[in-house]
Protein backbone atom coordinates (compact mmCIF):
# COMPACT_ATOMS: atom_id res chain seq x y z
CA UNK A 1 0.00 0.00 0.00
CA UNK A 2 1.46 3.57 -1.24
CA UNK A 3 0.77 7.00 0.21
CA UNK A 4 0.31 9.34 -2.72
CA UNK A 5 0.43 13.03 -2.08
CA UNK A 6 -1.11 16.01 -4.38
CA UNK A 7 -0.70 19.33 -3.51
CA UNK A 8 -3.64 21.25 -4.89
CA UNK A 9 -2.89 23.92 -2.36
CA UNK A 10 -4.24 27.57 -4.59
CA UNK A 11 -5.76 25.94 -7.15
CA UNK A 12 -9.45 26.19 -8.04
CA UNK A 13 -12.36 24.58 -9.59
CA UNK A 14 -12.17 21.76 -11.58
CA UNK A 15 -8.57 21.36 -11.22
CA UNK A 16 -8.63 19.79 -7.78
CA UNK A 17 -10.74 17.23 -9.12
CA UNK A 18 -9.29 16.60 -12.72
CA UNK A 19 -5.78 16.17 -10.81
CA UNK A 20 -7.58 13.57 -8.61
CA UNK A 21 -9.08 11.58 -11.02
CA UNK A 22 -5.82 11.55 -13.22
CA UNK A 23 -4.00 10.32 -10.27
CA UNK A 24 -6.58 7.61 -9.15
CA UNK A 25 -6.11 6.11 -12.91
CA UNK A 26 -2.04 5.47 -12.35
CA UNK A 27 -2.77 4.24 -8.44
CA UNK A 28 -3.08 0.22 -8.02
CA UNK A 29 -5.72 -0.71 -5.93
CA UNK A 30 -5.24 -0.57 -2.02
CA UNK A 31 -3.35 2.81 -2.44
CA UNK A 32 -4.27 6.11 -0.41
CA UNK A 33 -4.09 9.40 -1.80
CA UNK A 34 -3.61 12.20 0.36
CA UNK A 35 -5.14 15.51 -1.80
CA UNK A 36 -4.15 18.88 0.26
CA UNK A 37 -6.61 21.59 -0.72
CA UNK A 38 -7.37 25.40 0.25
CA UNK A 39 -10.89 25.73 -1.91
CA UNK A 40 -13.53 24.90 0.10
CA UNK A 41 -15.59 23.66 -3.60
CA UNK A 42 -13.29 21.11 -3.97
CA UNK A 43 -14.67 19.45 -0.71
CA UNK A 44 -18.27 19.33 -1.95
CA UNK A 45 -17.12 18.21 -5.69
CA UNK A 46 -14.68 15.58 -4.78
CA UNK A 47 -16.73 14.17 -2.16
CA UNK A 48 -19.69 13.83 -4.99
CA UNK A 49 -17.33 12.69 -7.59
CA UNK A 50 -15.78 10.45 -4.94
CA UNK A 51 -19.15 8.90 -3.86
CA UNK A 52 -20.47 8.07 -7.51
CA UNK A 53 -17.33 6.37 -7.68
CA UNK A 54 -17.99 4.36 -4.73
CA UNK A 55 -14.58 4.80 -3.48
CA UNK A 56 -13.92 5.30 0.05
CA UNK A 57 -12.87 8.48 1.48
CA UNK A 58 -12.65 10.92 4.53
CA UNK A 59 -11.37 14.41 4.93
CA UNK A 60 -9.89 16.66 7.69
CA UNK A 61 -9.83 20.58 7.76
CA UNK A 62 -6.17 20.62 9.14
CA UNK A 63 -6.06 24.12 9.24
CA UNK A 64 -8.76 27.43 9.13
CA UNK A 65 -9.32 26.84 4.84
CA UNK A 66 -7.37 24.35 4.66
CA UNK A 67 -8.42 20.36 4.07
CA UNK A 68 -6.75 17.27 3.40
CA UNK A 69 -8.95 14.73 1.71
CA UNK A 70 -8.03 10.86 1.38
CA UNK A 71 -9.14 8.58 -1.14
CA UNK A 72 -8.79 4.69 -1.13
CA UNK A 73 -8.74 3.23 -4.47
CA UNK A 74 -10.80 -0.14 -4.45
CA UNK B 1 -23.52 24.03 17.39
CA UNK B 2 -25.58 22.01 15.17
CA UNK B 3 -27.60 24.81 14.27
CA UNK B 4 -24.35 26.83 13.68
CA UNK B 5 -22.36 23.97 11.34
CA UNK B 6 -25.53 23.80 9.30
CA UNK B 7 -26.07 27.59 8.58
CA UNK B 8 -22.74 28.58 8.49
CA UNK B 9 -20.34 26.26 8.02
CA UNK B 10 -21.87 23.56 5.87
CA UNK B 11 -22.25 24.26 2.32
CA UNK B 12 -25.89 25.11 1.36
CA UNK B 13 -27.72 23.03 -1.07
CA UNK B 14 -27.55 23.86 -4.89
CA UNK B 15 -31.57 24.08 -4.49
CA UNK B 16 -31.71 26.80 -1.64
CA UNK B 17 -28.53 28.55 -2.92
CA UNK B 18 -30.35 28.87 -6.72
CA UNK B 19 -33.87 29.68 -4.77
CA UNK B 20 -32.47 32.39 -2.83
CA UNK B 21 -30.58 33.83 -5.37
CA UNK B 22 -34.10 33.67 -7.62
CA UNK B 23 -35.64 35.46 -4.71
CA UNK B 24 -32.81 38.12 -4.44
CA UNK B 25 -32.65 38.73 -8.19
CA UNK B 26 -36.84 39.14 -8.12
CA UNK B 27 -36.08 41.72 -5.50
CA UNK B 28 -33.37 43.66 -7.16
CA UNK B 29 -35.53 43.92 -10.39
CA UNK B 30 -38.38 45.49 -8.43
CA UNK B 31 -36.22 48.33 -6.37
CA UNK B 32 -33.58 49.17 -8.91
CA UNK B 33 -35.54 48.50 -12.10
CA UNK B 34 -32.35 46.27 -13.44
CA UNK B 35 -32.13 42.82 -12.65
CA UNK B 36 -28.19 41.42 -11.24
CA UNK B 37 -25.29 42.25 -13.96
CA UNK B 38 -21.37 42.25 -12.89
CA UNK B 39 -19.22 43.03 -15.50
CA UNK B 40 -20.73 46.97 -16.98
CA UNK B 41 -19.41 47.47 -13.45
CA UNK B 42 -15.65 46.95 -14.39
CA UNK B 43 -17.12 48.31 -17.88
CA UNK B 44 -17.71 51.34 -15.94
CA UNK B 45 -14.55 51.12 -14.18
CA UNK B 46 -12.68 50.80 -16.68
CA UNK B 47 -13.79 54.01 -18.42
CA UNK B 48 -13.08 55.55 -15.59
CA UNK B 49 -9.52 54.95 -15.55
CA UNK B 50 -9.14 55.52 -19.03
CA UNK B 51 -10.54 59.06 -18.62
CA UNK B 52 -8.35 59.51 -15.41
CA UNK B 53 -5.13 59.17 -17.25
CA UNK B 54 -6.44 61.14 -20.60
CA UNK B 55 -7.72 58.46 -23.14
CA UNK B 56 -11.08 59.69 -24.04
CA UNK B 57 -13.76 57.04 -24.51
CA UNK B 58 -16.61 57.78 -26.90
CA UNK B 59 -19.25 57.20 -25.02
CA UNK B 60 -21.79 58.13 -27.80
CA UNK B 61 -21.10 54.98 -29.70
CA UNK B 62 -20.75 52.55 -27.15
CA UNK B 63 -23.74 54.14 -25.18
CA UNK B 64 -22.24 54.26 -22.26
CA UNK B 65 -24.16 56.74 -19.69
CA UNK B 66 -27.43 54.89 -21.05
CA UNK B 67 -27.08 52.84 -18.30
CA UNK B 68 -26.16 54.76 -15.74
CA UNK B 69 -28.44 56.98 -13.72
CA UNK B 70 -29.23 60.88 -13.04
CA UNK B 71 -26.93 60.68 -9.78
CA UNK B 72 -24.63 57.64 -10.54
CA UNK B 73 -21.34 58.16 -11.62
CA UNK B 74 -18.95 55.91 -13.17
CA UNK B 75 -17.62 55.18 -10.28
CA UNK B 76 -20.37 55.11 -8.02
CA UNK B 77 -23.45 53.34 -9.83
CA UNK B 78 -25.93 50.37 -9.01
CA UNK B 79 -23.75 47.74 -10.28
CA UNK B 80 -20.20 48.97 -8.64
CA UNK B 81 -22.62 48.75 -4.98
CA UNK B 82 -23.76 44.97 -6.06
CA UNK B 83 -20.38 44.43 -7.02
CA UNK B 84 -18.73 45.91 -4.00
CA UNK B 85 -21.11 43.42 -1.69
CA UNK B 86 -21.01 40.66 -3.04
CA UNK B 87 -17.19 40.69 -2.25
CA UNK B 88 -18.26 42.30 1.04
CA UNK B 89 -20.73 39.11 1.43
CA UNK B 90 -18.56 36.74 0.66
CA UNK B 91 -16.06 37.45 3.17
CA UNK B 92 -18.42 37.57 5.74
CA UNK B 93 -19.55 33.77 4.69
CA UNK B 94 -15.94 32.58 4.71
CA UNK B 95 -15.59 34.29 7.83
CA UNK B 96 -18.64 33.16 9.74
CA UNK B 97 -17.56 29.38 8.63
CA UNK B 98 -13.88 30.27 10.00
CA UNK B 99 -12.20 29.64 6.79
CA UNK B 100 -10.77 32.94 5.53
CA UNK B 101 -7.85 32.74 4.28
CA UNK B 102 -5.14 34.86 2.19
CA UNK B 103 -4.56 32.54 -0.87
CA UNK B 104 -0.88 33.34 -2.66
CA UNK B 105 -0.32 32.49 -5.94
CA UNK B 106 1.19 29.08 -6.88
CA UNK B 107 3.25 29.53 -9.97
CA UNK B 108 4.29 31.59 -12.95
CA UNK B 109 1.95 29.50 -15.10
CA UNK B 110 -1.23 30.14 -12.80
CA UNK B 111 -0.54 33.97 -12.52
CA UNK B 112 0.04 33.87 -17.03
CA UNK B 113 -3.29 31.83 -17.22
CA UNK B 114 -5.50 33.74 -15.21
CA UNK B 115 -4.50 36.98 -16.79
CA UNK B 116 -4.76 36.10 -19.86
CA UNK B 117 -8.12 34.16 -19.27
CA UNK B 118 -9.44 37.34 -17.37
CA UNK B 119 -8.31 39.20 -19.93
CA UNK B 120 -10.66 36.57 -22.92
CA UNK B 121 -13.23 36.99 -20.38
CA UNK B 122 -13.81 40.68 -19.78
CA UNK B 123 -13.28 40.98 -23.15
CA UNK B 124 -15.96 38.54 -24.54
CA UNK B 125 -18.50 39.64 -21.89
CA UNK B 126 -18.20 43.59 -23.00
CA UNK B 127 -18.65 42.32 -26.81
CA UNK B 128 -21.82 40.20 -25.85
CA UNK B 129 -23.20 42.74 -23.67
CA UNK B 130 -22.88 40.82 -20.23
CA UNK B 131 -21.23 37.90 -18.43
CA UNK B 132 -23.00 34.53 -17.45
CA UNK B 133 -24.78 36.66 -14.67
CA UNK B 134 -26.28 39.61 -16.83
CA UNK B 135 -26.95 37.10 -19.82
CA UNK B 136 -28.09 33.86 -18.37
CA UNK B 137 -29.02 34.36 -14.86
CA UNK B 138 -31.33 37.62 -15.92
CA UNK B 139 -31.29 37.62 -19.25
CA UNK B 140 -33.30 34.44 -19.40
CA UNK B 141 -35.98 35.19 -17.00
CA UNK B 142 -36.16 38.79 -18.74
CA UNK B 143 -37.28 36.75 -21.96
CA UNK B 144 -34.19 38.20 -23.47
CA UNK B 145 -33.31 35.64 -26.66
CA UNK B 146 -29.91 36.72 -26.77
CA UNK B 147 -29.12 35.39 -22.92
CA UNK B 148 -30.29 31.78 -24.93
CA UNK B 149 -27.84 32.22 -27.24
CA UNK B 150 -25.05 33.41 -25.01
CA UNK B 151 -26.02 30.43 -22.96
CA UNK B 152 -25.63 28.34 -26.22
CA UNK B 153 -22.31 29.47 -27.07
CA UNK B 154 -21.26 29.43 -23.35
CA UNK B 155 -21.76 25.49 -23.32
CA UNK B 156 -19.36 25.10 -26.79
CA UNK B 157 -16.88 27.60 -25.39
CA UNK B 158 -16.55 25.64 -21.73
CA UNK B 159 -16.26 22.39 -23.24
CA UNK B 160 -13.71 23.91 -26.10
CA UNK B 161 -11.64 25.34 -22.61
CA UNK B 162 -12.16 21.74 -20.46
CA UNK B 163 -10.42 20.09 -23.25
CA UNK B 164 -7.66 22.37 -23.20
CA UNK B 165 -7.19 22.59 -20.02
CA UNK B 166 -7.08 18.55 -19.61
CA UNK B 167 -4.70 18.38 -23.09
CA UNK B 168 -2.20 21.33 -22.38
CA UNK B 169 -2.49 22.58 -18.80
CA UNK B 170 -2.21 19.99 -16.34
Amino acid sequence: MKEIYLDCMYEVCPIPLIKASKELKKMEIGDLLIMKTDHNCSITNVIEWVEKQKLKMDYVEIDEGEWEIYIEKT
Amino acid sequence: MRVYQKVFKNPWSYMIGGGILALLNILLLAATGTPWRVTGGFFYWGIWLFETFGVMVNTDISGVYDGLGPSETLLFNTVSILNLSVILGAMLSALSSNEFKRRKIKNKKQLIVGISGGFLMGYGARISFGCNVGSVFSGIPSFSLHGWIFWIFLTIGAYIGAKILMKYLL
